[in-house]
């Protein structure tokens, strides 16, 4: 080893030399380098690991939500109920204006076993992959809304990019109203959300919800994303600056359900 | 062979931690900085060029599952790592209040440095100051705790091979 390394006085300086100089290098060049496979690979090695640690924090949560789950049962039990009136009157009503009908979410439910990215969450490993018959593009929610979708797909688990990734973008609209916006991550003046491109002449409001669009090709139509938490005006004052609060507790997932996405035009990954 | 385990055993440990329960601790606004906490203990057990290739090492890491800006945390962990081994020859290491300070300085640099490259440029200032001291209050104390306590469990003190060998080296 004394043959290969410098002399030890050295040693430290050359090491941080070489050190810096492949970190400096890694950051012009390592978004166009191939990832992908040291991460499955490292997603592979600390699944198990992932699982353990989170064993302890899911039965402590367990008796909690189970007592919160029975209150919210008997909730939406009522609530389906007056609503399976209003979707038969609703399907009436689409027939006899030659709508088209909705199409039921097909539900795969799937373990979040790490979060990565800071200071705020950016991607997850999901206890789910190929095997299970995630694809890459599939919608990722929460019984709150919608979390993101499948980036990266292994054998057995899969990545997902949350909304607050900076290269997320999902087109949405405002459900109330139908103003339609591109929800992105954004790091000024603090890490947020917003609803970008909506006009200054289109009226929202703070608490409106908001859903993803008919008009998104990645994910299917309705998926609540976020209500209206900050409105003001963009520097450009052309549009809205609309800030949302997101549906799903991005920072604090434990299970999720992966969405089949809706089939992708030629081209379009 | 030994100090290789060491090494591997406290990065995977570092990372497991920082994708799971952090995580949760994080959301509710305990900012754990567990990378800067490992590369300092790692520096001043082994000195500026075991500190410099760990902290390169979990940054690396750190990096690979981040997706975004390989060599971001690599660069400032493996400059945190040399410069605390570097100092830790002129230190009491096994003093707690060196510790507290150590600490608290790494996880400040470690911090500003890794959230600057999530916000905008110089417009998102307030909120990383914040986040940067909060993490610097919360993780220095926690990690001087988790040091006395290893140290109290162990019944000998941490750094005591480390500032031998250093003396040796010297």
């Amino acid at each position: 080893m004394g043959g290969i390394l410098p002399p030890p006085d050295r040693r430290g300086r050359t090491l941080l030399g070489i050190y810096a100089g492949i970190s400096v290098v890694l950051l012009l060049t390592g978004d166009h380098l191939p990832q992908g496979g040291l991460r499955a690979a490292g997603a592979f090695v600390f699944a198990p690991l992932d699982r353990a640690v989170l064993v302890v924090d899911r039965l402590s949560a367990a008796w909690r939500e189970n007592e919160a789950l029975h209150h919210r049962v008997t909730e939406l039990e009522l609530e389906v109920s007056r609503l399976r009136d209003a979707g038969a009157e609703n399907q009436r009503l689409r027939d006899s204006l030659g709508l088209p009908k909705y199409r039921a979410l097909n539900l795969r439910p799937v373990e979040v076993l790490a979060m990565s990215g800071e200071p705020i969450p950016s991607a997850a490993t999901l206890s789910a992959g190929a095997r299970q018959g995630v694809k890459v593009g599939d919608a990722v929610v929460t019984s709150e809304g919608l979390v993101g979708r499948v980036g990266e797909v292994y054998p057995t688990l899969s990545r997902v990019v949350l909304l607050t990734d900076p290269v997320a973008a999902v087109a949405c609209e405002v459900e109330s109203t139908g103003v339609q916006g591109i929800l992105k991550f954004s790091g000024t003046p603090y890490p947020r959300l917003v609803l970008s491109g909506v006009p200054v002449a289109d009226t929202v409001r703070v608490h409106q919800r908001v859903i993803t669009s008919g008009l998104s090709l990645r994910y299917p139509r309705g998926i609540p994303v976020g209500t209206i938490a900050r409105l003001g005006l963009d520097p450009t004052g052309l549009t809205h600056d609309i800030e949302i609060a997101p549906a799903a507790r991005l920072s604090r997932l434990r299970h999720a359900y992966v969405v089949p996405g809706p089939a992708m035009p030629d081209g379009v990954q | 062979m030994r100090a290789l385990g060491g090494l591997i055993l406290l990065a995977v440990t570092a990372l497991l931690m920082r994708s799971t329960a952090l995580t949760v601790l994080a959301a509710r606004g305990i900012v754990l900085d567990a990378l800067a906490f490992a590369t300092v203990v790692w520096a001043l057990r082994t000195g500026e060029s075991g500190g410099a290739t760990f902290g390169f090492v979990l940054g690396l890491a750190a990096d690979l599952d981040a997706a975004h800006w390989l060599g971001r945390h690599a660069l400032v962990l493996a400059l945190i790592g040399y410069t605390i081994g570097r100092l830790s020859r002129t230190l009491v290491r096994d003093s707690a209040r060196t510790q507290l300070v150590l600490v608290f300085l790494a996880t400040l640099v470690h911090e500003a440095w890794a959230v600057a490259f999530e916000l905008g440029g110089l417009v998102g200032w307030r909120y990383l100051a914040v986040r940067v001291l909060v993490a610097g209050l919360w993780t220095a104390p926690a990690g001087v705790l988790l040091l006395t306590l290893v140290r109290q469990g162990s019944g000998q003190p941490l750094f005591a091979d480390a500032a031998l060998g250093s003396r040796q080296a010297a």
